[in-house]
């Protein structure tokens, strides 16, 4: 066996072993490198800065834990955004398997920036249907969600003064990793009760939200853990987000010369063989 | 029976699907309120289908450990896990935390669901790497032209590829931009095009399979 075919069949052990220090030697040593603010995610942070305060602000955290370390630190990042600028925080989901985890993460920014829950923030939870909420709540907000997670009348909630439905809506920003998500706001909810919206979603899902963003109907995109660390450093407040893009930069790179070293081993094989072929 | 097997099904289909393909249109409050208590119903079905979706993956598993087939112990843990989930849930009136203090629902979510699907999907960058080493070859023109893009990106996604190469956010913004948006939109509308063939397939009868294959 020649050095090329040993190589191409290299144990994936060690290319396991090769990722995982890629991804833990930059989290315990790290080196912050500058990152680059791209207009998708400006276009999220310049709308939201543009906000008179008390507007309507509707954030979707439609994901569950499995993404949490890409849309985790955006929905972070945004919601202290959000508060900083006094905006009226209503919160919720579309999964009900990130229910809890958006409670918490609600709460948690609003405790940090000393938010007070009913008249600056509210978290309205999960209701079944899916895509058939975002309709019910643009026809009516109070039947889709009679009461908010807590189990309180939404009727009752002082920052819902005046919100009858998603027309109500100022802006609102849908992070999802899946379907209900950015697309289902836009189709179900934009169009028809004409809000202005935003976007953010794990890295994958970015390039098929681009026809969105490129012809108006999304007027920003953040896109994975980099659209997240290009936020957290907008909003001047380094996290989780910042803290992984050198895990990030390393595991690409990490990626790209592995993809480089399989081809140029792949192209020394299929011409050995071509040699052989040409002299037999 | 025919009628009520076959025939009711499609007139229930014909006179919703034109109701609300023209409902869209038409913004009287009648129709609106007519959109909003079909939401409603959507709603509700929406939570029997969940109802529905429990029962029949109960059914599924139970079946699997009573005749012990392959794998039956998965079936029993995600029984377990299940029934355990629903009484911690119901226990804890669906709360993770009351007054500050986590409920054992809430303990189930954050120290097993959510490291356990965190885990799954970290996973993946493992098996990613492993498998763009094993096939993303350049063996051929297209693969190459694949795999040029796919660096490209990868480099100006990240700031280390940005310092490396300069000049790979802007191409790496250019292909997401121009050819990837151009690419999507054409495959969206394609796809939304046939969408609505299809709908307006089944709204006037000629595409059934939706009623099932039963005898008539």
């Amino acid at each position: 066996m020649s050095f090329s075919e040993r190589m191409l069949k290299i144990d994936r052990r060690i290319i396991f072993l090769m990722i995982g220090l890629c991804t833990l030697l930059p989290l315990l040593y790290p080196v912050g490198l500058p990152i680059k603010i791209s207009s998708e995610v400006r276009g999220v942070y310049d709308h939201i800065e543009s906000l008179p305060e008390r507007s309507v602000f509707l954030l979707s955290i439609d994901f569950d834990p499995a993404s949490k370390p890409e849309l985790h630190p955006q929905a972070i990042a945004l919601l202290r955004h959000a508060f900083r600028k006094n905006l009226r925080v209503i919160a919720m989901t579309l999964w009900v398997s990130g229910t809890g985890m958006a409670d918490q993460l609600v709460t948690q920014v609003a405790q940090e920036l000393g938010k007070e829950y009913g008249k600056d923030y509210a978290f309205l939870g999960w209701s079944p249907g899916g895509q058939a909420v975002i309709i019910n709540m643009g026809q009516n907000l109070y039947s889709a969600f009679p009461s908010d997670y807590s189990g309180k009348p939404t009727k009752d909630l002082p920052i819902l003064d005046g919100v009858r439905n998603l027309k109500d809506v100022t802006y609102m920003v849908s992070l999802g990793a899946g379907r209900p998500g950015v697309e289902e706001w836009y189709v179900f909810g934009k169009d028809k009760y004409k809000f202005e919206m935003g976007g953010g979603c794990t890295g994958v899902m970015a390039p098929g939200l681009y026809p969105l963003l490129r012809s108006g109907q999304i007027n920003g995109l953040i896109g994975g853990l980099r659209g997240a660390a290009e936020y957290e450093s907008l909003i001047g407040q380094k996290g989780k987000a910042v803290a992984g893009m050198d895990a990030q930069s390393a595991t690409h790179v990490a990626i790209i010369v592995l993809v480089i070293m399989c081809n140029l081993f792949y192209f020394s094989l299929r011409r050995a063989s071509q040699t052989q072929g040409q002299v037999g | 029976m025919i009628f009520l097997r076959r025939q009711l099904p499609l007139l229930i289909t014909l006179i919703t699907g034109l109701l609300f393909a023209g409902q869209y249109y038409v913004p009287h409050p009648a129709s609106e309120q007519m959109l909003t208590s079909a939401t409603k119903w959507l709603q509700i079905i929406g939570g029997f289908a969940l109802i529905l979706g429990v029962t029949s993956l109960f059914h599924q598993h139970a079946v699997k450990i009573k005749r012990q087939e392959a794998g039956w112990g998965y079936s029993f843990v995600l029984y377990a896990g299940m029934l355990g989930t629903i009484a911690a849930g119901l226990w804890a009136d669906g709360k993770e935390s009351v007054d500050g203090a986590m409920t054992a629902f809430g303990w189930v979510y954050n120290f097993m669901m959510v490291p356990l699907q965190g885990t799954m999907f970290a996973i993946l960058a493992f098996f990613i790497a492993s498998a763009a080493y094993r096939s993303f070859r350049a063996r051929s023109r297209e693969a190459a032209v694949l795999l040029v893009a796919a660096v490209i990106v990868m480099m100006g996604r990240v700031p280390l590829g940005e310092y490396l190469i300069p000049l790979s956010g802007d191409v790496s913004s250019w292909i997401l931009n121009v050819l990837n948006s151009s690419v999507r939109r054409a495959i969206l509308i394609g796809v939304s095009l046939g969408a609505i063939a299809l709908s307006f397939k089944i709204i006037f009868g000629v595409e059934r399979s939706y009623l099932g294959g039963g005898k008539e």
